[in-house]
């Protein structure tokens, strides 16, 4: 956490890229019907840690360090050859550790066991006991190749978001604070309960692009959820001039430069304090990041709530939230302009939601789960190993 | 349809078929590593002197102590201590580290391969009080602390409290590089979500801890290891500890008692703190008990000037020694101490003034007493049945053969009796 970020091995070993992350995935293919399903066991899975997490009494950088983990492991692993609930157990349990606040391990397991076997889940009975769970850690640490020191985005849109708020009047006071509660999951403690939108919005939308997107740099992914919410709640009507501009015309995309860590950026920013304090466009471009890569984020996350439209769990369309957000993008020509400009397609239609109502549920993705796993033993039974026949042998010996 | 053996499979042991594929990709210790011979051990597990099969280099491996429930072992979750220094280790790179090449996890261990120091600061202490007879020469005295202080100051900047410096965990290359040592119980301490002393009710050997920490001070900062840097400093200058106090031990309710003993040696030397000089003073959960104690003058000029007549090193001391932890030097400015400056000028290979005698005789193996790290041969083969599409587990250096190479190595050694651990319960008396 702490550590320098260009030096960490979460920069130097953790970012990878969508072809990366395809790989991953080959042999869950071959197992699926529907490759979109793999990214709704994506959503599934990281709203389970976050569950399991909030019955254990985690603090979100804890629950978020667990969903690094467990997306890091299946960079490696198949959905297909695992039992993912496992996985999210052990995952909750070392990043308690990690994060200097340890859970005891008969509490994971207790409040693993009651989640999971709800009905919800309906996954066929989740049975892991302690060793289990310390036998899957062991295995976790190998698969992370002990790389247990995570950076989250939330630093970054803290610092720039108390950056941003220094010396402004707070006439949205009221307003943000009533999104703030349609975020719904934000209850407890928040580093970022200023108040303010662009930290309610922006920690929103850190919460969601923690689950399906590959693992990219998390200073731009925080720059990236601020720039979503400067698109979908333009901070003031005087600034709607500068926004109908793209960030990218107005301020040439620099070329690369990852090589300056976000608190440096911060205190560029801090030396350029006279700027009107919401200006969308030139608190972009006084960042020095690169741009483009802020506007594949962007993509990656509104791609995101397309698909997570159709995801649907404890009754209430999970979608809503999404909806929230785009509902609540404005009408004004300016901002649609400038949504547009950042290439979003999944924009204009991520509020349609299946006619029929069919969503994708937990029960669903679980069954579609089993269906893998089973069709990838099937798979192996060719090359089953001797010792595996042998018992299958003793068995059926025993029995005759 | 699913045969009765896959269903098995996924209702009982649902991670079969990820685990037998780890199991075939792993690379055993034995398959990496010869094991010359066991240097120490402690509360975390057993300390081996190895080498590479590969490339012939020199290592020593950490093997944290397996969990065992009655005599078979479990798996019953990682220690947060190793978790520590795994996690912390692998993130940081300083030529005043000790430096982790890999982590191995085999059969419910965990064994830590680090570069391989041949020399440690309580070795030089020993070597000098009992061998020799004689004090530290000034250049290789200077040209340790600079480089320790120099590795501190890395781990402060990237927000690591070291938490349990002593000479026994700082070690030397024989090359003369310092190379701190131990992470198992520093953290960072950026943006916690917890208070430190939730984690952790006691930190750092008696000895070297800080009188904030004495006095039971809930929040404490980095200046923990200064205050340690400036013990382990006045250690290889008296060749014994400076504040040898006796350890109140902790009550069958874990309450952690007032360690009236250390503070009153700190008194001795450095006087009773005064509220004025530590305005926080008043606030320690222990001041009524401090105030006590026996009042002290301050007597740490005469006691560095019976050491040494350097003044310069005196001024030194006396500001890592402040009682105060906001004023008390930090890492950073101690290396920009004048006594830096001076001749001697410290160097890279703190032992380059030295003559060979000076330097202390090589690191002791011994035969491990315990089972030895090695797998012996059914260990094996239980390893390959046990995955499922079982490769044979380590193979190559599992023979009895290689525990041989314990005794032909373990040379004569003129002072100890043995590892780290004896040496300890040595001086403790």
């Amino acid at each position: 956490m702490a550590t320098d970020y260009w030096a960490s091995s979460h920069f130097k070993r953790w970012i990878v890229d969508r072809a990366a992350l395809n790989q991953a995935r080959l042999e869950d293919l071959q197992c699926v019907d529907d490759p979109d399903y793999l990214d709704y066991l994506s959503i599934y899975f990281a709203q389970l840690i976050t569950k399991l997490g909030k019955k254990l009494h985690c603090r979100q950088r804890t629950i978020a360090t667990a969903i690094v983990f467990f997306r890091r492991f299946y960079l490696k692993n198949s959905y297909c050859e695992t039992d993912p609930f496992i996985v999210v157990a052990a995952c909750c349990y070392l990043a308690a550790k990690a994060e200097e606040s340890p859970i005891h391990i008969k509490l994971i397991v207790t409040e693993s066991r009651s989640l999971f076997n709800q009905e919800i889940y309906s996954s066929r009975g989740f049975s892991a006991d302690n060793a289990k769970i310390a036998e899957m850690e062991f295995y976790l640490v190998d698969d992370l190749e002990c790389d247990l020191v995570v950076f989250h985005p939330y630093r970054t849109l803290l610092t720039l978001c108390r950056q941003e708020s220094t010396g402004e009047t707070p006439s949205e006071e009221g307003e943000a604070l009533e999104f703030g509660v349609g975020i719904g999951s934000d209850d407890g403690p928040r580093y970022w309960g200023t108040g303010r939108r662009p930290t309610r919005v922006g920690a929103f939308c850190l919460e969601n692009c923690m689950v399906v997107m590959p693992p990219l740099p998390p200073h731009l992914i925080a720059i990236a959820a601020i720039y979503l919410t400067f698109i979908i709640h333009p901070p003031t009507p005087s600034d709607n001039e500068s926004a109908g501009e793209t960030p990218s015309e107005h301020s040439p995309p620099t070329t690369r430069q990852p090589r300056r860590s976000s608190r440096q950026v911060a205190s560029a920013q801090a030396a350029s304090q006279k700027k009107p304090p919401q200006d969308t466009v030139g608190f972009l471009s006084e960042l020095n990041v690169s741009l483009p890569v802020v506007a594949t984020i962007v993509q990656e996350i509104i791609s995101l709530y397309t698909l997570w439209d159709r995801y649907k769990e404890d009754g209430t369309p999970e979608s809503s939230r999404a909806r929230d957000l785009a509902a609540n993008s404005p009408g004004t020509n300016s901002n649609r302009a400038s949504a547009s400009a950042a290439a979003t397609p999944g924009m204009e239609d991520s509020v349609t939601v299946d006619a029929d109502g069919n969503y994708i549920t937990p029960a669903f993705l679980s069954s579609v789960l089993q269906k893998m796993r089973e069709a990838r033993i099937m798979d192996l039974a060719p090359t089953r190993p001797a010792i595996a026949i042998n018992k299958r042998l003793e068995r059926t010996q025993a029995a005759g | 349809m699913l045969d009765e053996w896959s269903a098995g499979i996924l209702q009982h042991d649902p991670m079969q078929l990820y685990r037998a594929k780890r199991d075939q990709n792993h690379r055993s210790v034995a398959s990496k590593y010869n094991i010359l011979g066991f240097i120490s051990s402690g509360t975390y597990g057993r300390v081996y002197k190895a080498q590479s099969l590969e490339d012939d280099t020199v290592h020593a491996i950490k093997k944290f102590k397996p969990d065992k429930e009655g005599d078979v072992v479990t798996y019953t979750g990682i220690s947060q201590s190793a978790i520590r220094e795994i996690a912390l280790n692998r993130e940081i790179d300083h030529e005043n580290i000790v430096s982790l090449k890999e982590v191995i996890l085999e059969d419910k261990s965990i064994y830590m391969v680090f570069e391989y120091a041949e020399h440690d600061f309580l070795q030089i202490i020993h070597h000098h009080s009992q061998t020799l007879r004689a004090t530290i020469s000034a250049a290789v005295l200077k040209s340790l602390v600079y480089q320790l202080i120099n590795g501190l100051i890395y781990l402060h900047s990237c927000h690591i409290l070291h938490r349990d410096l002593k000479p026994a965990n700082i070690l030397i290359t024989s090359e003369g590089v310092v190379k701190i040592g131990d992470l198992g119980l520093a953290r960072l301490i950026y943006e916690p979500l917890q208070p430190l002393f939730a984690g952790d009710k006691v930190v750092v050997t008696i000895w070297y801890r800080a009188p904030e920490l004495l006095l039971g001070a809930k929040h404490y900062t980095k200046a923990i290891d200064c205050w340690a840097v400036g013990c382990v400093m006045a250690e290889l200058l008296s060749l014994r500890p400076i504040f040898k106090g006796e350890e109140a031990k902790l009550d069958s309710k874990k309450n952690v008692p007032f360690q009236k003993d250390q503070l009153l040696r700190i008194f001795e030397v450095l006087g009773t703190p005064d509220e004025k000089d530590w305005p926080s003073l008043m606030d320690m959960p222990e001041y009524q008990n401090m105030k006590r104690l026996d009042h002290f003058q301050n007597r740490l000029y005469d006691w560095t000037h019976a050491r040494t007549g350097n003044m310069a090193a005196f001024d030194l001391l006396q500001k890592l020694f402040i009682y105060d932890p906001e004023t008390r030097l930090t890492a950073k400015d101690a290396l920009r101490h004048k006594w830096f400056q001076e001749d001697p000028k410290p160097t890279w290979n703190a032992f380059h003034t030295a003559v060979s005698h000076q330097i202390p005789p090589h690191r002791r193996i011994t035969q491990d007493e315990a089972p030895s790290m090695v797998p012996i041969p059914q260990n094996t083969s239980h390893q390959g049945a046990h995955g499922m599409i079982g490769a044979p587990f380590g193979q190559t250096q599992s023979k009895p053969g290689s525990s041989a190479s314990f005794t032909s190595l373990s040379g004569g050694n003129p002072y100890g009796s043995g590892g780290g651990s004896s040496r300890k319960k040595a001086r403790l008396h």
